[in-house]
This record gives C-alpha cells, sequence and structure tokens, in this order.
C-alpha cells in the first residue's frame, strides 16, 4: 500500500497538469469537453477503504475546480464517481475472479477496463455536465455534451493507459 | 441512543457523502449567485502567474496570426487618422464649427494580453494580465480589434477575470447600425461563433448580412462597436420580436490581445444615476 503512494501521487500530479493545461485549453466545441483526470480515482488501489476514496475524491474535484473556476462542480462529480465505484466493481466483476493490487490495463483486460471506464465517465460527465449547463440547455442538447465528451474523454484515458502502464507487470501476468 | 450510534455507525459512508455533496452544492450555489465575486478566489496571483508562464510558451505558436491582426488593426487606425481623409475646404468648416470647438476624450484604452481562454463551458471567463495596479477595475467592457469580448468582473493586483461574450450571464447591448433600433445580444450555448439578438420589434425591416454594432447605452462600451453580422432572421407568430442569428466578429477561440475600455465619463453617469433613481 505505502510502496503505491509515489505512483498514484506522480499520476495525479501528471492527469492535473494534462488536464488543466491541454484539454480544459482544446477549444473544439462547446459540445466536446474531455475530462481524463478522473483516470486518477479510477486507479486507485482495489483495497483504498471507501471513507479515503471520498476525500481523494472530494479533493481531486477541488482542486481542478480552483484552476477552472468552477468551484463545487467537479467536486461534486467526483464525489459521486469515488462513491460509486466500489458498486461498480463488484458489479462489472465476474464472481470468483480476484484481483491484485489496483486496476490496470493488461491485467484485467481491455474488456473489463473499457467498461470500467465508460460507465464511470459517464456516471461523472452526466452529472458535471447536468450541474454545469442547469437549465441553459434543452436535454437533448446537454445529453449530446454528455455522450460527445464521454467518448473522447475515455479515448483519451485508454491512450494514456496504453502509453503509461508499466510493461512489467505485463510480463508479470 | 445507542441504535442510532450503531446506525451512523453503518451508514458513515453514505452520510458521509451526502454531506460532503452537501458542501459541495452549497458551494456551486454560491458560485452561482455571487458567480462574480467567486471569481476573486480564482484569479489570484499564484494562478495568474501559473497560467501567463504558460501562455509565455505558447505564444510563439501563434506569432503569425497575432502579427497579421495588430497589421490589420493598424491599417484600420491608419485610416481614421486626418491626414487619411480628404482635406477640403467644406471640411475645414464643419471642423470649426462652434459646437464642436473642443473634442474631449471620453474613452481610454488599456492594451492587455489574454493569458487564459475557455469557450467550452456554458459560463466562460478569459484572464488578462492587466489588473488594479495598470487602472482596471470591475464592470469594464472588453474589446478587441474585430469586436466586442466581454467585461471585466474581478480584479487583483495584476490580473483580471473577464467573463465572456460566450456566457450564460453575459449580456450586451447592441443596436442593428443601418436603422438603429437596438436590442439585446446574448449567447445561446450552442455555436461558439453565434449569439442571439433579441427585443428587435417585428415591423423592422432587416437583411441577412446587416451589420450589429454596440449601441453605447451602457458604460461598457463605447458606440459602433462591432459586434457580427445578422447570419438568419426569423419571425415566429406567436412572437412580438424577431428571433435573429449573429455570426460574432470576434473569433474567441483564438483571442490573444485585448483592449479594456476605461470610460472617462463613468463617475458622472453613476452620479446621474443615483439621482435620478432617488427622485423615483
Amino acid at each position: 500500500m505505502i510502496s503505491r503512494l509515489p505512483i498514484n501521487i506522480l499520476r495525479f500530479i501528471v492527469l492535473m497538469a494534462v488536464q488543466i493545461l491541454i484539454f480544459s485549453n482544446i477549444k473544439f466545441s462547446p459540445f466536446i469537453n474531455p475530462y481524463v483526470y478522473p483516470l486518477f480515482l479510477l486507479l486507485l488501489p482495489f483495497e483504498t477503504p471507501r471513507w479515503l476514496l471520498l476525500i481523494l475524491g472530494f479533493a481531486t474535484g477541488l482542486t481542478l475546480d480552483f484552476f477552472l473556476g468552477s468551484l463545487g462542480m467537479h467536486a461534486a462529480a467526483c464525489l459521486l464517481l469515488a462513491y460509486v465505484r466500489p458498486l461498480l466493481i463488484s458489479v462489472i466483476t465476474p464472481k470468483g475472479a480476484e484481483f491484485e493490487l489496483e486496476p490496470n490495463i493488461y491485467l484485467q483486460g481491455v474488456a473489463w477496463f473499457g467498461i470500467y471506464c465508460g460507465v464511470a465517465t459517464l456516471i461523472h460527465h452526466a452529472f458535471y455536465f447536468i450541474i454545469e449547463g442547469g437549465t441553459f440547455f434543452n436535454i437533448f442538447i446537454a445529453l449530446l455534451r454528455i455522450i460527445l465528451s464521454t467518448f473522447f474523454s475515455v479515448l483519451f484515458m485508454m491512450i494514456f493507459l496504453f502509453l503509461f502502464t508499466s510493461t512489467k507487470k505485463r510480463r508479470m501476468a | 441512543m445507542y441504535n442510532l450510534i450503531r446506525f451512523l455507525a453503518r451508514y458513515y459512508l453514505f452520510f458521509m457523502f451526502i454531506i460532503l455533496e452537501g458542501f459541495c452544492f452549497f458551494l456551486i450555489y454560491q458560485n452561482n449567485k455571487y458567480h462574480q465575486a467567486m471569481y476573486v478566489n480564482m484569479a489570484n496571483e499564484a494562478n495568474g502567474k501559473v497560467y501567463s508562464s504558460y501562455s509565455g510558451i505558447t505564444d510563439y505558436l501563434y506569432l503569425r496570426q497575432y502579427a497579421d491582426s495588430l497589421a490589420v488593426e493598424n491599417a484600420r487606425l491608419h485610416a481614421m487618422l486626418k491626414e487619411s481623409k480628404n482635406d477640403t475646404a467644406t471640411n475645414k468648416q464643419t471642423q470649426t464649427d462652434t459646437v464642436n470647438k473642443k473634442t474631449e476624450q471620453v474613452y481610454t484604452y488599456i492594451a492587455a494580453k489574454v493569458i487564459r481562454n475557455s469557450v467550452n463551458q456554458t459560463a466562460n471567463y478569459l484572464f488578462i494580465n492587466r489588473g488594479k495596479n495598470q487602472g482596471i477595475t470591475t464592470q469594464m467592457g472588453v474589446i478587441s480589434p474585430a469586436g466586442v469580448v466581454g467585461q471585466v468582473v474581478t480584479v487583483t493586483d495584476d490580473y483580471a477575470a473577464v467573463m465572456s461574450l460566450l456566457n450564460k450571464n453575459f449580456k450586451v447591448s447592441a443596436k442593428l447600425k443601418n436603422s438603429n433600433f437596438f436590442g439585446t445580444l446574448a449567447w445561446e450555448g450552442k455555436n461558439t461563433t453565434m449569439a442571439k439578438l433579441r427585443e428587435i420589434p417585428k415591423h423592422v425591416k432587416l437583411n441577412v448580412g446587416d451589420t450589429v454594432v454596440t449601441s453605447g447605452y451602457s458604460e461598457l462600451f463605447p458606440e459602433n462597436v462591432m459586434v457580427g453580422k445578422i447570419k438568419h432572421v426569423k419571425a415566429e407568430p406567436e412572437e412580438n420580436f424577431l428571433d435573429i442569428d449573429v455570426t460574432l466578429s470576434t473569433n474567441m477561440n483564438n483571442i490573444s490581445y485585448v483592449y479594456v475600455v476605461n470610460d472617462l465619463r463613468k463617475k458622472e453617469i453613476q452620479v446621474l444615476d443615483t439621482v435620478v433613481k432617488k427622485n423615483n
């Protein structure tokens, strides 16, 4: 557990920097708004206590809010993500399968990871965009924003995973 | 009592979730209610330094575009110089008109660089590298060489946050250049290059391509600052006003240098305003 601390701190810093300096600066369209930073919460070790997950989720969201000026919005969405993460893992994991340490795209497989990231990101984005847009948009525009953004977020998350997951674990598996 | 404690202990996660979530919504509510004041937290000096050093790097990528936009503006300003105008005898007479003996400076402009800009939220803001020390206050209009950009909402010592034209809370009084009918322009949230002009009565005749400029009725912007061109006009039978789509003249996606409008009459107008309000 302790040995996982430095890598998680590093991952937090990298994802935050990438999110703030690159993805939040992509001015493609109001409909496409990728948020990749939830990946930090998704990659925390399996045995992370749920109270710690909640606190980390809250802190992650608030950090990003501070930089993007959307005080409270990302924190609310991340908190929900942190709350449902253990439930989501238990739902999508086949009975009897035992996972070690932390989620890893080479250990659990791309299919499992795709569903895991996809559903978690969808929850996060749906919550976030509904809070952010409020009643400003009609429901179809809000849905389009959620779906397109989720698609691009998951795409970038997968690229990030393939680039930065160490291959040492792959040989172990 | 014991049962209560056991109940809380058992569902402590859920309660923790609810309490933290409640706190988030409290923040969001505060943020919406005082969306301008809350930006004090954001436009702080540390944050500003991060963004301005980042923009210092990315600026090199757009040098050619900056130079182009400055050249275009220089050309426009040159055209406004007295030397560029036909100086005939009749013109001289109008210049010595007793009414306009002295031209009075009404607006001054403070040039600023955009260090951060967002377009894909519903409430978009820009940060500029000028603040209190350079004479910026809240409620100043911000324009670019191409047209209207936004309005200053928060100022720190060296930085300011500008509510972008692409913000659900931003409204600007705009008029049709050729007929002087005025209405309110606001962003719709769908497209970063389009906005809606409302409150233009139905009987007004207008054409696609007509120019929309600021009305000058607020202290924010001088009169006749470019806003955009009419792209599409729709007349709904059940509405009293026209539904006008305007293509914005400023491309908010690649905005880099802006001017903050300083209205020198602001204080006097505010005095008048308070007198009028008192008398009512």
